[in-house]
């Protein structure tokens, strides 16, 4: 299969995907109950889509191309709000957070689905660890090359995206340590990490034709790294953000990702090169890890800092684009959550450490969801 | 029960004690159960009313009225069960969905309205036609309850059965309250006395109803109650509470069902236990399906076959019609709803209660009941199980039919 034409998209538009978790309101562990809410859903007018996912106790929405953060959020909101007004009457409850805490992988289940088989076979115990649930974002490219520039450029800011979104403390039950698990998990593919490092459109075809030709991939699905390009769309898409807990938070991501692909279109801060990728595992670890708290090489310079100091200093860098791109608003509660509440992680941790009962800390995960201050 | 042993040799040393039958039953139904299990994919509880069944055709049933062992047993087993499905009623969803609301009323009218109308049309004298109408209004708890938790079923149709069940188990108990209230003031139909029996015993069960509650929040604030130890006080709780009921006559059913629902209700926050109080439950649990599945004899199912199947159908079909029609309307897909409907058929323990119920209130009467409500439930025991399997198999609710929940990042 060849990538095909990249398609033409405006600079700098964003779109946002979430995965979100369906559960029941009795011990709010995951639940079922896609279908039902897909069909709910039909026929109801939305700025954006509302799709299902391959586990039935996933679903996924999206907004259409918008211009930036706010416009983002305004249709985030509305699809909110029917979505909950569906799930109300289904009694069934919808979250954030990029694992579910405690649900429980039953060894005994047999799953009848052929592609099932093939995962858990393939996978082995690795499969238990892929009901995880992300949030994207796609940023418009006027061409490929740009894309690819606009990618390697990004690539820089993967750790402090990590450290701002991560969602995900617990899995099955247990706090993991980690600020965000659910990158664990996708760690785990063959063909997860990052793109190679070309600058042109025809050598990543040329790349691409060569994977193909080992018979490893078939389709840009099957990378699984952190930015792709997405010819279809003509965006690159981010990867690496746990779905947050607020429609708040989730445009305010986009929106700062959004101001870092201005700054890096507009200013052109630093030359990219193969070298920069040197303590790229390096800096995602930590930023899984420790979240806010990691530490972060620079790789130019080799300094060490931490992801906290780096992420302000990057805000203030990022001003003037925000007042560009009408984002201040964005970047005002992502910096008030870098310096006083932390991430999304930190806030799941205190509950439980407060309700020592992860359905309790589930339910307050809806309550947020659907509006509720923290 | 004793007539058995007398041939047995050592019969001299006198009739087994009541834990020796006891003892039997359970190893009887647990075999029976395992059995099921492993031959076939169905659910235990098959097993456990097949082991009834033998009971019964060996002659050595439970007998109305109940004996006070097994009276005792019942009670304490169906307690459980309607603690817990009470305790998933959120009322608040009957107000974001009315035409759920509406389904859950409409379903028991419905049903009681046809079983008394299809009784008389088949000329049974209208106040038995009355009383096979209330206790036709509850669906079963103990199967909806345990098959959905065996087979690990979930969804809409799972989630909708316990609900409805747990409210039609609601009316059809408090219907039998004014019933009794009733035929105590010696048939007359005195509005204000049964109106009169009606309150007092709705107040004592809510008293009730609320003290365990209470009892149960407190201990859910300290313990943790989903392990089984500290829930063990929950279903030393619940078998004191239904204790209490029975020594104060108030409703063994109303007390843990009210009990469940004011915990699910007035608290929002997310709890949970393990489902039947695990081991000691589940012990329980098998003793109510095997004495409930023999709970007949071969000389009643032919003394109330013909309206018993009356009963049965006029039921089935007024549940399924009112389901059906307002599925749509509860927000359900049509497939989903016909699978609800079938869900419903069971007709078990509550029923058994109800009857005993009655009979304690006036011998005669209950005994006129007993052929058709007790080869109705007999009729229905083994059916039960299976519809509600094939009707969450139906709606893809059940685990090893959903589809996969692992999937590969995307």
């Amino acid at each position: 299969m060849s990538l095909g034409h990249f398609a033409d998209s405006r600079a700098l538009t964003l779109g946002v995907e979430l995965e979100l978790q369906i559960v029941n309101t009795q011990d709010y562990d995951l639940a079922p109950h896609a279908s039902d809410l897909m069909r709910l859903m039909k026929g109801k007018k939305l700025p954006g889509d509302v799709k299902p996912e391959i586990t039935s106790s996933m679903i996924e929405l999206s907004t259409g191309v918008c211009d930036g953060s706010a416009q983002a959020l305004a249709q985030l909101r509305e699809i909110r709000d029917v979505l909950l007004d569906a799930a109300q009457r289904l009694e069934i409850g919808l979250c954030g957070g990029g694992t579910h805490p405690f649900q429980h992988w039953k060894r005994q289940r047999i799953y009848a689905t052929p592609r099932f088989h093939h995962i858990s076979e393939l996978y082995g115990y690795l499969s238990k660890q892929f009901t995880i649930f992300g949030q994207h974002v796609h940023v418009g490219c006027p061409g490929p090359d740009q894309a690819l520039v606009l990618l390697h450029g990004l690539s820089r800011y993967i750790p402090h995206l990590i450290a701002l979104a991560a969602a995900s403390p617990f899995v099955q039950g247990e706090d993991t340590g980690f600020d965000s698990a659910r990158l664990n998990s996708v760690f785990a593919f063959p063909l997860s990490g990052r793109a190679p490092f070309v600058q042109t459109w025809a050598e990543f075809e040329a790349f691409y034709a060569k994977m193909t030709r080992t018979g490893v991939v078939a389709s840009m699905k099957d990378f699984y790294w952190d930015i792709r390009p997405k010819p279809e769309f003509g965006t690159i898409e981010v990867r690496v953000l746990d779905t947050p807990l607020t429609v708040e938070k989730a445009a305010a991501l986009a929106g700062l990702i959004q101001c870092i692909a201005r700054w890096l279109r507009v200013e052109r801060p630093f030359d990219l090169s193969e070298d920069d990728y040197l303590a790229y595992t390096f800096n995602r670890f930590q930023a899984c890890r420790f979240g806010l708290d990691g530490t972060y090489v620079d790789p130019t310079s080799g300094e060490h800092r931490v992801l906290r100091d780096d992420l302000v200093a990057l805000i203030d860098k990022l001003e003037v684009h925000a007042m560009e791109l009408r984002a201040e608003d964005a970047l005002l509660l992502l910096r008030s959550e870098i310096t006083t509440s932390g991430n999304d992680a930190g806030w799941l941790r205190a509950l439980y450490e407060r309700e020592h009962q992860l359905s309790e800390v589930v339910r307050r995960q809806t309550l947020r969801w659907g509006g509720a201050p923290a | 029960m004793n007539d058995l042993w007398s041939w047995v040799p050592w019969s001299t040393l006198g009739p087994p004690d009541v834990p020796v039958l006891l003892a039997a039953v359970v190893v009887a139904g647990a075999i029976a159960g395992e059995l099921i299990a492993r031959t076939t994919r169905l659910p235990r509880v098959v097993g456990y009313t097949l082991a009834g069944w033998a009971a019964a055709l060996g002659g050595f049933g439970v007998t109305l009225p109940l004996n006070p062992t097994a009276r005792l047993l019942i009670d304490m087993a169906l307690a459980l069960l309607l603690f817990e499905i009470g305790s998933r009623v959120r009322l608040r969803w009957l107000r974001h969905n009315p035409g759920l609301l509406a389904t859950s009323v409409l379903e028991s009218l419905a049903a009681g309205v046809a079983v008394y109308l299809a009784l008389v049309f088949i000329g049974q004298p209208s106040l038995v036609a009355g009383a096979c109408a209330v206790l036709a209004i509850p669906a079963s708890a103990a199967v909806a309850g345990r098959v959905a938790q065996e087979i690990r079923a979930e969804g809409q149709v799972t989630q909708r059965m316990g609900y409805l069940t747990a409210l039609n188990t609601l009316y059809g108990v408090l219907a039998l309250v004014v019933l009794k209230g009733w035929i105590e003031t010696e048939r007359a139909p005195d509005l204000l006395v049964a109106a009169h029996a009606l309150l007092v015993s709705s107040i004592g069960a809510l008293l009730l109803a609320a003290l365990l509650g209470l009892a149960v929040s407190l201990a859910a604030r300290r313990l943790d109650l989903r392990q089984e130890g500290p829930a063990l006080l929950v279903l030393g709780l619940v078998l004191l509470a239904v204790s209490a009921a029975r020594w104060m006559g108030v409703s063994t059913l109303l007390v843990p069902l009210l009990a469940g629902m004011l915990l699910r209700n007035v608290s929002d926050r997310a709890w949970s236990w393990p489902r039947h109080f695990g081991t000691a439950g589940g012990l329980l649990v098998l003793l109510l399906f095997v004495m409930v599945g023999s709970a007949w004899s071969p000389a009643l199912l032919v003394a109330g076959g013909a309206a018993a199947l009356a009963l049965l159908a006029a039921r089935a079909l007024a549940k399924a019609l009112v389901v059906w029609l307002l599925s749509r309307w509860s927000q359900l897909s049509l497939k989903k709803g016909i699978a609800l409907s079938m869900t419903l058929t069971p007709l078990s323990a509550t029923a058994l209660v109800m009857l005993s119920e009655l009979e304690r209130a006036d011998p005669a009467f209950g005994a006129g009941l007993a052929p058709i409500v007790l080869t109705a439930v007999a009729l229905v025991e083994l059916i039960g199980p299976v519809a509600v399997l094939v009707a969450l198999r139906f709606a893809g609710e059940v685990a090893s039919e959903a589809p996969a929940p692992a999937k590969e990042p995307t």
